[in-house]
């Protein structure tokens, strides 16, 4: 079973729709899981309480857990100047705390395994500093230097730990972004074309297959940058 | 049915199965983790405990969680040694 995060929309139900294709088990974990057809438990990542649940659940239902994929998030778009607290604070609960509650709460299934893989979230606006996403991208900085500790911790266990960094991905979480903004981000990437879901799902498809189990600790940029 | 002391030693011996020096005696002062004293056990190997403790505390009828807020801790560490973590692992035991 794959547990995925962020499930009820965009990346994260591109990737439980291509993993259910695949006839992957899926346990999809999302705030709302209502409209959900596979598998699903409420769950905001940002509550460790909420996250200790579903980890007491998976335990009870002996699921075999093989692979964590941390996709929920939230974005503000505005400068961190303009930013509330509480919006900045909800970010980081989300964006950073969330995984790290994830990995922390979930990652002992892939230990009884002594294999698994576990997917995080950053994104370019990490590497190229982007106007107007500051505390959007220190929540996603955070990610990314979690995930490569973490990796080291996990790989005693066999585990691999990886970040995929997307760009402007079509999904709900740039709706209202300007197009102008959204051209002049690609235009920071080696491939200067804007990157769809599936090819999102190319790479989570890639990083949980045997052969990249080498891979560990890195940071994957959709486009490159 | 087991009994308080047998718990207790079975906590012990979890410890000691991945302890470096297999012949280390374990009593209820020996350091686990993040104390001043010199720790037996690595990271790796107090997951490996906390696994076959989750395995025992099914055979008992509960679950342990290794992960709450008093097991992470700085000062109050259910980790701090041998004998913290068996009267947590009893304290649950019992709370079930």
């Amino acid at each position: 079973m794959f547990v995925v995060t962020g499930a009820s929309k965009g990346l994260g139900k591109a990737i439980c729709t291509r993993l259910i294709e695949n006839n992957v088990q899926v346990l999809g974990l999302a705030r709302d899981t209502s409209n959900l057809s596979f598998e699903s438990i409420n769950c905001d990542v940002s509550s460790a309480d909420e996250v200790r649940s579903v980890a007491k659940l998976i335990r009870k239902q002996k699921y075999n857990v093989e692979a964590v994929i941390n996709a929920a998030g939230i974005a503000s778009m505005n400068l961190a100047l303009t930013t509330p607290s509480a919006v900045a604070e909800k970010i980081v609960q989300t964006n950073l705390l969330g995984t790290i509650y994830c990995c922390q709460h979930f990652a002992p299934f892939l230990i009884r395994n002594k294999k698994g893989t576990i997917i995080n979230f950053s994104t370019i606006a990490v590497s190229l500093g982007l106007k107007g996403e500051s505390i959007y991208a220190a929540s996603k900085a955070g990610v990314e230097g979690f995930s490569r500790a973490f990796a080291r911790e996990m790989s005693d266990f066999n585990i691999s730990v990886n970040c995929i960094a997307p760009g402007p991905i079509k999904t709900d979480l740039i709706r209202g972004v300007s197009e102008k903004k959204i051209s002049k981000v690609i235009s920071n990437q080696i491939f200067q074309k804007q990157f769809m879901p599936d090819d999102i799902c190319d790479l989570v498809e890639m990083l949980v297959g045997d052969s990249a189990q080498t891979l560990s600790g890195q940071v994957f940029h959709v486009g490159g940058v | 049915m087991y009994d308080l002391k047998e718990v207790e030693e079975r906590v012990f011996k979890e410890i000691q199965n991945v302890s470096e020096d297999k012949k280390t005696i374990i009593t209820k002062k020996t350091p686990l983790i993040g104390g001043e004293s010199e720790s037996i056990i690595d990271s790796v190997d107090l997951v490996d405990m906390c696994l076959s403790l989750e395995d025992f505390a099914v055979e008992l009828g509960f679950e342990f969680d290794w992960t709450s807020e008093k097991a992470m801790s700085a000062t109050n560490s259910i980790f701090k040694d041998a004998g913290s973590l068996s009267k947590e692992f009893i304290r649950q035991w019992k709370e079930n």
